[in-house]
């Protein structure tokens, strides 16, 4: 944002310039260059598992329905035999916790592994730069592209490139709309031109936000917008598996000629080739040690081997290693029996607890809840017989996929029964509200308010069954 | 640029969770405007509220911003240095 300038100062007085930092102006734009090797391929390994979930999960069936969808319309989210309702917004909270707790887990064992190869920023990123090769070619080619003025071929490659991005940027935005509205209507109207402003809205918004994340912005959303990438040093400790540049084996570094004995000219291991900061989508350079940019994508750890392969001298000059490792010189086995401290035990058993109680929860929930409210207007009246009677709104929701008949009965007073219809039939996955009137002798309980219980058990399923507490006003 | 960053990404990110906590807890047919229940779709509401929200947000966001300017921006001259 522009700021007025200031003010040209008294004579003798210093003047101070305000360092604006602007976002775009002042960050070079990185010209990252592509890598391959065993990091790269695990990474295009989670691109291909995480994209098959993302845009194929959708399209699933269950049950005759969409397996997996968030319908907000309607409130009820589907998760293959599930149903959830905003009742269970518990499991939700849960759901949170357990990924707040695995996200710990795997920064305190192995680093930021989620962002080196799983963050959607990551993902989208990677494909967009794979798109951006096809197009405007490798590091060299695009940094000459960019300076060069524009020609018929530069447009057609820019255009090209924009082409695929939007596309893909749409189909991902699509895909998004289609976990929230069911995505084969959704897929319909878009072929008969009738999807809905909103729906629409959406799927550009999104789109846009993909185009601009990871044509654009990319290394920036990780070092300006990410909160993890602040606080995820909290998680690290000296046996946490970090990339690392081993500076003792690498140093003093510098160009050599290969008939000499480098050794003996006191040069290290680094030939100082600068690839590892080239293939860095980042920016950084990893011999300057451990740095909050460094988003553990290991492209420099693929890139050194191979120069190392060149020189013929041993890999790993950069790896996965630990602070404790580097500084002991241990190997491989002395690390993994580090990965068992109490940091992570630690993470580990709460993790598993709530695993455990989450997946306990589920399998004993009850496919039916019940909603009692009492009928505000009429607290309690006489009728014939000299009965008292109270009135109820039941709502009972049937969480089972399948329609079900549920019995009503009451108990707590003496003779207390429900003199309207006893069986409620619910359709699948639907609420059913009913009113009950409710009738006692007046003997049976005290003045004022009495405790008593609804109870709702579905027909051919006696396992299923809900008490819920009421109170009954006698006057 | 950055300042607009600052102000719009913050404010997203807690717009989003204002949204989700907010209908979950509250079903939007059972919203009142100006007194009247509220006509809209589900569709609709839900994203009206999460720009609103957004808005709101950001609103904090900029003043936040804006109390951040330092005495010598706002003096708009560089005092002498002590």
């Amino acid at each position: 944002m522009a700021q007025p300038a200031p003010k040209p100062a008294a004579a003798g007085a210093k003047v101070i310039p305000i360092k604006e930092d602007s976002l775009y102006e002042s960050e070079k734009k990185i010209y990252a260059r592509s890598v391959s090797g065993t990091f790269a391929n695990w990474r295009w390994i989670l691109v291909w598992i995480t994209q098959a979930i993302f845009y194929g999960l959708c399209w699933l069936e269950w049950n005759g329905r969409q397996a997996v969808l968030f319908d907000i319309v309607e409130r009820k989210f589907y998760l293959f035999g599930l149903v959830f309702w905003p009742q269970d917004v518990f499991y939700l909270a849960v759901l949170l916790i357990i990924s707040a707790l695995a996200l710990f887990l795997f920064t305190a064992v192995a680093g930021r592994l989620f962002c080196g190869y799983a963050c959607p920023q990551t993902v989208y990123t990677e494909i967009f730069m794979w798109v951006e090769k096809l197009f405007e070619g490798d590091r060299a080619a695009r940094m000459k592209l960019d300076a060069a003025p524009l020609t018929a071929d530069k447009l057609a490659r820019k255009a090209g490139k924009h082409a695929v991005w939007v596309a893909i940027g749409l189909w991902t935005g699509f895909t998004f709309v289609g976990y929230f509205t069911p995505i084969k209507t959704l897929a319909a109207s878009f072929a008969g031109w009738q999807l809905g402003p909103w729906e629409t809205f959406w799927i550009f918004f999104y789109g846009f936000a993909t185009w601009g994340n990871a044509g654009f912005m990319r290394e920036q959303v990780c070092k300006y917008m990410c909160p993890y990438a602040r606080f995820q040093g909290v998680m690290f400790d000296p046996d946490t598996l970090i990339v690392t540049y081993d500076a003792e084996r690498g140093e003093p570094r510098g160009a050599r000629s290969k008939k000499v004995d480098y050794k003996a000219a006191g040069k290290g291991d680094c030939v100082d080739c600068g690839i590892c900061v080239q293939v860095c989508p980042t920016g950084i350079d990893i011999r300057n040690g451990l740095q909050y940019e460094c988003i553990g994508c290991s492209a420099c750890i693929d890139a050194c081997d191979q120069v190392m392969d060149k020189m013929a001298y041993p890999r790993g000059l950069i790896r996965y290693s630990t602070e404790h490792a580097l500084a002991e010189h241990w190997g491989r086995k002395e690390i993994v029996a580090h990965i068992l401290r109490p940091r992570t035990l630690l993470y580990g058993a709460i993790l598993s607890a709530i695993v455990i109680a989450a997946v306990t929860g589920l399998t004993l929930r009850q496919p039916l809840k019940v909603d009692v409210i009492r009928d505000r207007a009429t607290l309690a009246r006489e009728v014939e017989g000299g009965l008292i009677e109270n009135v109820y709104r039941l709502q009972v929701m049937n969480l089972a996929e399948a329609p079900r008949r549920f019995a009503l009965s009451v108990t707590g007073l003496e003779g207390i029964q429900i003199v309207t219809e006893r069986v409620v039939e619910a359709p699948p996955a639907s609420t059913q509200a009913v009113a009950v009137r409710v009738r006692v002798n007046p003997e049976a309980g005290k003045r004022g308010s009495n405790p008593i219980h609804f109870e709702v058990r579905a027909l051919n399923h006696d396992e299923v069954f809900v008490r819920e507490k009421a109170s009954f006003l006698l006057p | 640029m950055k300042r607009l960053i600052w102000i719009l990404w913050p404010s997203f990110v807690v717009a989003g969770i204002a949204e989700a906590v907010f209908f979950t807890l509250i079903d939007p047919q059972e919203l009142y405007l100006f007194g009247e229940p509220v006509q809209y779709s589900r569709a609709a509401t839900y994203s009206i509220g999460f720009f609103a929200f957004w808005a709101l947000c950001a609103a904090s966001s900029a003043f936040t911003c804006f109390l951040q300017t330092g005495s010598r921006e706002l003096n708009r001259c560089t005092p002498p240095q002590a």
